[in-house]
């Protein structure tokens, strides 16, 4: 079964980048969007997702509490952090979350590191 | 009246009537044509034109239009008149005209077809007038401009040089190892030891030369670039092991580690000390000049703009203002004042155009100069746009606007006053405009036409079998009497003019012109009285456009200055660093050696000051007794400066000479301007000589010269060794916009302003002049009655009078200032009282307590220091006041402001200004106790 | 026209700058990858004015329409940061950071929330960088599209205090080969300025007090 990768943020234009940056990378995995936090959690309701990409800066629940509720459910899944606001404090918040922090605008180079580490991952995890 | 019969058609007379006189005699060139011969040749040139071409009347009559156009005028603007003569309509132009001495103008040329009763134009009327002066203004805006742009280059271009040729000091700052690396020349301008920079200095190297007043925002700026801040570009003063100043213009950046961290701060660094000077000249100009400044990159949203800029346009200071912002205050019908180059527009180097101020509603006339430049890619490094830049000046151009169109209504309304008066002239007495009476031998009215009662409101019927005196005003019944006896017998008046009374109690101007035939007395009296009030509006039209000119002169002279103002302001600051130095040093021994010279450039400074707004001040003459050796000594220092090295000034003055009774402004200016007329002819240097003295001019010498009368006057000789002048220019250097400058270094106003002036205040001018030997200008002025010639607010500089335990009582609401006053008049030997506003002082007024003075500021709260000296001048009616004011409003109009024994000071005052202004006033007090 | 209480003295108005001119260089490189060319930005103008005086520059300033894409910020300062480039430039700005990819509905389509995205990325940039140098934590609202003229955008509390002075922060960028410009602008009160100010005297006697390589 192949990987997929959930990918969540209120801008159809973010999406559109981060899907684009993953394809490049990651060309046989699946993507699957979600525009809020109740969108994302319904899809991983109906869906098996391997990891994630979770913007910050999201009307209703951010993605910092969002990727704190999926720990709970999912202490493993490889989550991306993007977000514009790089300040000291955010970043650490996505550390203690177990999130690996991107810095938006997402590009190829930026998320390389956190793709590379999520497939080594779930390599692991699924043999 | 002398015009009458120097060669004007009478049948265009008959067409004009009385307003051509008014025309011909009112200083505008003029000229007219025949229409109706080929080639449209001229039939008359008053004496305007003829001053303004310099070719006599008698020359040009009969020789076609076009015979005076230059060489290279443009064809276009030929066919252009000759179409429009076709076509027989106005135009207005502008020609290249020769004159007789071969020298070219710009002529804007107004034509107007005069159109007699059956609608065809006999004869084309031109109006002339001499747009140069236009032009030189427009030169030096543009050697502003181009100045402007030749600084930035300059600056940039120095800086590349300096790069390029080695001269340029470069640094480099390892982050990581802590050490800063620096070439020889950044080691020179650091004043740092060259083989310690080259093996590595402490970081901190970096800021220890830098100027304390730079240091702190250059540190701030580094640990932006550490930060992440993509360039840096900073200009900042480092001081040299020498103590020598220089300001430095550095470009740099970081190079940084892939998380951004800088590891290393590398740039070059120039000289730029001497362009720094020039900006700040520059700076002044503009201000001075009213020069606004704008640069727009293209691809921006903002123009950078000076704060003159912002000024005139009507909005609020600033250093970058959004294009639409700016095109919007343009009126809707003119283009926009930023246009880029990049839609494939292009702008004219030079328009006018109009503004309506934001803040204040009313309409300007601007003028705009600027230049597209496509250079935006070279400067890659300095954070600019990819497009062209656009660069240029603005200016207002309303007062010599608003005399152009004053002139151009004038000639518009010739037309149909000529229309008007065409009608008149076909119709009989019944009908006439003028009066027509006839008068007995008796002196009584015999008849008058209908217009009698149009013009003076009486009836026919009641001024028939009256005598001609019940009409008359009564200060001319004197003057009428005798012209009517003359007329009676057989003495024919001719243009005499005089008032009548209109039947409401008003006056009319009437002039009479008379002829006899048998026992009757024929008389054409023509209502002249329009005509008055439109020579008055002339007069004042010319009066604003003098005024524009002579706003335009203070930009040049300011240019001029801005480098010796600089010197001052270097004596001052430098004076106050010493001082400071040694305060912190603890040698406190000799300070006021450097105080005093730092208050001496500072005086020097603010003198300077005062004279250029004293000069650009449009102001009514004032004649007072004045000491002109004591004048002219205040101007030495002046002039020493404006004249430069190469030029030796000579002051010989004779002694215990009389005081003259002229107005010490305008003397000053005067002065100013005849020796820079002096330098101006000693390209190569000399020696300029300043003599006065007393002087009597004899009875036959006052008879050939206009309203001078014999008797001995106060002489001040300007003379330079320079190239003298020719008679032919001699005759004509009085003349309004003569100028034998070439254009844009003079407005040509400068000697005929002296004349006026002069002849204004009862004195005379004459000029000597030899070719090749030198130009001599003598002022002859007026000796004044009295024997002081001290103004009392002049004599500050003086020893400082002192008080005689006087009591003064002091009111000012600033406790600073009013502490200072204090302090004055206590050490000058003053009893004080004092108290902080009109309610204070009015209970100390209204004590039985003695007061010898009154000081009071005029802003106070309550009531104002006016309404206190009134008050107090109720109950003490000869108590002398003296006003404190910060206004120069104010003292602008302190005649109005003043009674007897009032005086006024100016915040801020020197103490000495104080104490003469005190002792005066009471010292007339005690002569007139 | 002059305030008679200058809330920064130069020194602070230089060090103000400096931020802004470090923030705007970080929002630069975020919008440089959006859009994939060069960014130019100018030299940023800081410039402090009491309310009065900011309507007068208000009304001179912003009288066409204007697209905004502002972001409220709170924390130790708080105030508004605006993104403004003139409304004809809107659709070339979203051609931009879709690299030219979308066709004319689409595009339309996407524009509202493009322009918040790019907003938000860049003013992001700006004043998480600035939060970080002053070492305080600033929350950041969700970027807001506007449209209007300059009097709407900003508008900076609902009750108006006669007293209040308005930070402005004008700084001018341009995409190459695009025909797309336009401005960041901050807009602080009275009591923001205050605590800001004590911030750049704090950050000031770090750059100073340590030496200009001091982090």
């Amino acid at each position: 079964m192949g990987t997929t990768v959930l990918i969540v943020d209120d801008s159809k234009l973010a999406r559109i980048v981060v899907g684009k940056a993953l394809a490049a990378l990651q060309p046989a995995w699946t993507k699957i969007e979600a525009g809020n936090a109740d969108e994302a959690l319904a899809a991983l309701r109906d869906r098996q997702v391997d990891l994630a990409v979770l913007d910050f800066n999201m009307p209703g629940r951010n993605g910092l509490e969002l990727a704190e509720q999926m720990r709970h459910r999912y202490p493993d899944m490889p989550i991306a952090l993007a977000t514009a606001n790089v300040q000291d404090e955010v970043v650490a918040r996505a550390r203690a979350a177990n999130a690996t922090f991107v810095s938006k605008p997402i590009t190829e180079d930026g998320i390389r590191d956190f793709v590379a580490g999520a497939a080594l991952k779930l390599r692991a995890v699924h043999g | 009246m002398m015009e009458r019969d120097s060669g004007v058609p009478p049948e265009l007379r008959a067409l004009c009537g009385p307003l051509l006189d008014t025309l011909i005699q009112s200083g505008m060139a003029l000229t007219i044509t025949d229409h109706r011969r080929p080639g449209e040749p001229l039939v008359f040139a008053n004496p305007a034109f003829e001053r303004l071409t310099g070719h006599a009347s008698g020359d040009l009559i009969g020789r076609p239009f076009g015979f005076l156009a230059a060489a290279d005028t443009d064809p276009a603007v030929l066919s252009g008149i000759e179409q429009a003569l076709t076509a027989c309509r106005a135009l207005t132009t502008d020609l290249r005209v020769v004159r007789q001495d071969g020298g070219v103008f710009w002529d804007r040329v107004c034509l107007t077809p005069v159109l007699d009763a059956q609608g065809t134009a006999p004869y084309i009327l031109w109006t002339h007038s001499d747009q140069t002066l236009e032009l030189a203004r427009r030169e030096v805006e543009a050697d502003l401009a181009a100045s402007r742009q030749a600084l930035a280059d300059a600056k940039e271009r120095a800086r590349l040089a300096q790069v390029v040729g080695g001269t340029a000091g470069a640094w480099e700052w390892d982050v990581a190892g802590g050490q800063l690396y620096a070439d020889a020349r950044f080691a020179e301008l650091y004043g740092l030891d060259p083989v310690e920079a080259g093996k590595g200095l402490p970081t901190d190297a970096f800021f220890d030369s830098i100027h304390t007043d730079d240091r702190m925002r250059i540190r701030i700026a580094v640990a932006g670039v550490m930060h992440g801040a993509d360039i840096f570009a900073k200009d900042y003063r480092v001081v040299g092991r020498d103590g020598a100043v220089h300001w430095v213009s550095a470009r740099g950046g970081a190079d940084r580690l892939p998380d951004g961290t800088a590891c290393r701060f590398r740039g070059v660094l120039a000289d730029v000390t001497e362009q720094k000077r020039v900006e700040e000249q520059l700076r002044v100009a503009q201000t001075a000049g009213g020069v606004g400044t704008f640069e727009y990159i293209s691809g921006f949203g903002t123009v950078s703009v000076s704060e003159q800029f912002c000024l005139l346009l009507g909005l609020h200071p600033t250093t970058a203002l959004p294009v639409r912002t700016v095109n919007a205050v343009v009126h809707p019908d003119d283009a926009p004042l930023i246009t880029s180059l990049d839609g494939g527009e292009t702008a004219p180097p030079y328009r006018e155009f109009r503004i309506r101020r934001p803040d204040t509603g009313e309409i300007r006339w601007l003028a705009q100069r600027g230049e597209h430049r496509r250079d935006g890619q070279r400067d890659r490094d300095a954070r600019q746009g990819t497009g062209s830049r656009f660069i240029g000046v603005i200016y207002d151009i309303t007062a010599s606007k608003d005399a152009e169109e004053k002139l151009r209504q004038f000639a518009e309304t010739l037309e149909a006053r000529v229309e008007e008066r065409t009608r008149e002239r076909d119709r009989v007495w019944n009908n006439s405009r003028d009066l027509l009476v006839i008068i007995g031998a008796d002196g009584i009215f015999r008849s008058a036409s209908p217009s009698w009662t149009a013009i003076l409101g009486y009836a026919v019927d009641e001024v028939k079998g009256r005598r001609v005196q019940v009409f008359v005003h009564p200060e001319d019944l004197a003057v009428t009497e005798d012209a009517l006896n003359g007329a009676i017998h057989d003495q024919n008046l001719t243009n005499f003019e005089n008032r009548l009374l209109h039947k409401d109690g008003s006056l009319r101007w009437v002039s009479w012109n008379t002829s006899k035939e048998g026992d009757l007395v024929y008389a054409y009296g023509r209502d002249i009285t329009e005509d008055k009030q439109r020579a008055d509006t002339l007069r004042q039209t010319e009066e604003q456009l003098r005024q524009a000119q002579k706003m335009e002169a203070v930009g040049q002279l300011t240019g001029g200055l801005a480098h010796d103002f600089n010197n001052m302001l270097m004596g001052v600051i430098g004076g106050l660093d010493i001082v400071r130095r040694r305060i912190s040093q603890g040698r406190l021994s000799d300070l006021d050696r450097f105080m005093d010279a730092s208050m001496a450039s500072a005086q020097r400074a603010a003198a300077l000051t005062h004279r250029l707004l004293a000069f650009s001040r449009q102001q009514s003459l004032d004649p007072k007794p004045i000491d002109v050796n004591d004048l002219v000594r205040s101007m030495e220092d002046l002039l020493r400066r404006t004249l430069g090295e190469q030029i030796e000034l000579r002051v010989n003055m004779a002694e215990n000479l009389v005081a003259a009774r002229s107005d010490a402004n305008q003397l000053e200016s005067a002065i100013l301007n005849l020796a820079i007329n002096a330098r101006d002819a000693m390209p190569d240097g000399g020696i300029l000589t300043i003599e006065t003295g007393r002087a009597t001019l004899d009875r036959a010498y006052a008879a050939r010269h206009d309203g001078l009368s014999a008797g001995d006057y106060i002489m001040i000789r300007v003379s330079d060794t320079g190239m003298g002048m020719p008679p032919d220019v001699v005759a004509k250097a009085f003349d309004p916009f003569f100028t034998t400058k070439p254009i844009g270094q003079g407005t040509g106003l400068g000697l005929s302003m002296i004349y006026g002036f002069v002849k204004q205040t009862g004195g005379h001018v004459r000029i000597d002049s030899e070719m090749w030997r030198g130009t001599a200008i003598t002022l002859y002025l007026p000796c004044d009655g009295g024997d002081n010639a001290h103004d009392p607010g002049m004599a500050g500089m003086g020893e400082t009078p002192e008080g005689a335990g006087e009591i003064v009582l002091v009111v000012e609401d600033d406790e600073s200032v009013r502490l200072l006053v204090l302090d004055v008049l206590q050490e000058l030997g003053y009893t004080a009282l004092h108290a902080a506003d009109g309610r204070g002082a009015l209970s100390v007024i209204e004590s039985s307590s003695q007061i010898d003075l009154l000081i009071t500021d005029v802003g106070l709260p309550g009531l104002n220091g006016r309404q206190l000296a009134e008050i107090a001048r109720r109950r003490r009616p000869d108590l002398p006041v003296l006003f404190v004011t910060g206004y120069a409003a104010n003292a602008a109009v302190r005649g109005d402001f003043l009674d007897e024994g009032m005086d006024m000071v100016m915040k801020p005052f020197a103490m000495d200004e104080l104490a003469a202004k005190i002792r005066g006033i009471l010292e007339v007090r005690q002569r007139n106790p | 026209m002059t305030h008679d209480r200058q809330p920064l003295d130069e020194l602070e108005n230089d060090a103000l700058t400096e931020l802004v001119n470090i923030g705007v260089s970080r929002a630069a490189v975020a919008l440089r990858k959006m859009v994939g060319s060069a960014v130019t930005l100018s030299v940023p103008s800081v410039e402090v004015v009491g309310r009065q005086v900011a309507a007068t520059l208000i009304r001179e300033r912003e009288s066409d329409p204007l697209i905004a894409v502002r972001q409220d910020f709170a924390g130790a300062f708080s105030g508004r940061a605006l993104l403004i480039f003139p409304e004809t430039n809107s659709l070339e700005l979203v051609r931009a950071v879709t690299h030219d990819e979308l066709s004319g509905a689409e595009m339309l389509d996407i524009e509202e929330e493009a322009l918040a995205e790019t907003g938000n990325v860049v003013l992001n940039g700006c004043l998480a960088t600035m939060a970080n140098i002053l070492q305080r934590p600033l929350a950041m609202s969700l970027p807001q599209v506007l449209r209007g003229d300059g009097q709407i955008l900003f508008e900076l509390s609902d009750k108006p205090d006669d007293n209040g002075v308005v930070l402005f922060l004008y700084i001018n960028f341009a995409i190459s080969g695009r025909d797309i410009r336009g401005y960041i602008a901050m807009l602080m009160d009275l009591p923001s300025l205050q605590s800001l100010k004590e911030l750049i005297g704090e950050f000031i006697m770090r750059v100073v007090g340590t030496d200009g390589d001091a982090r």
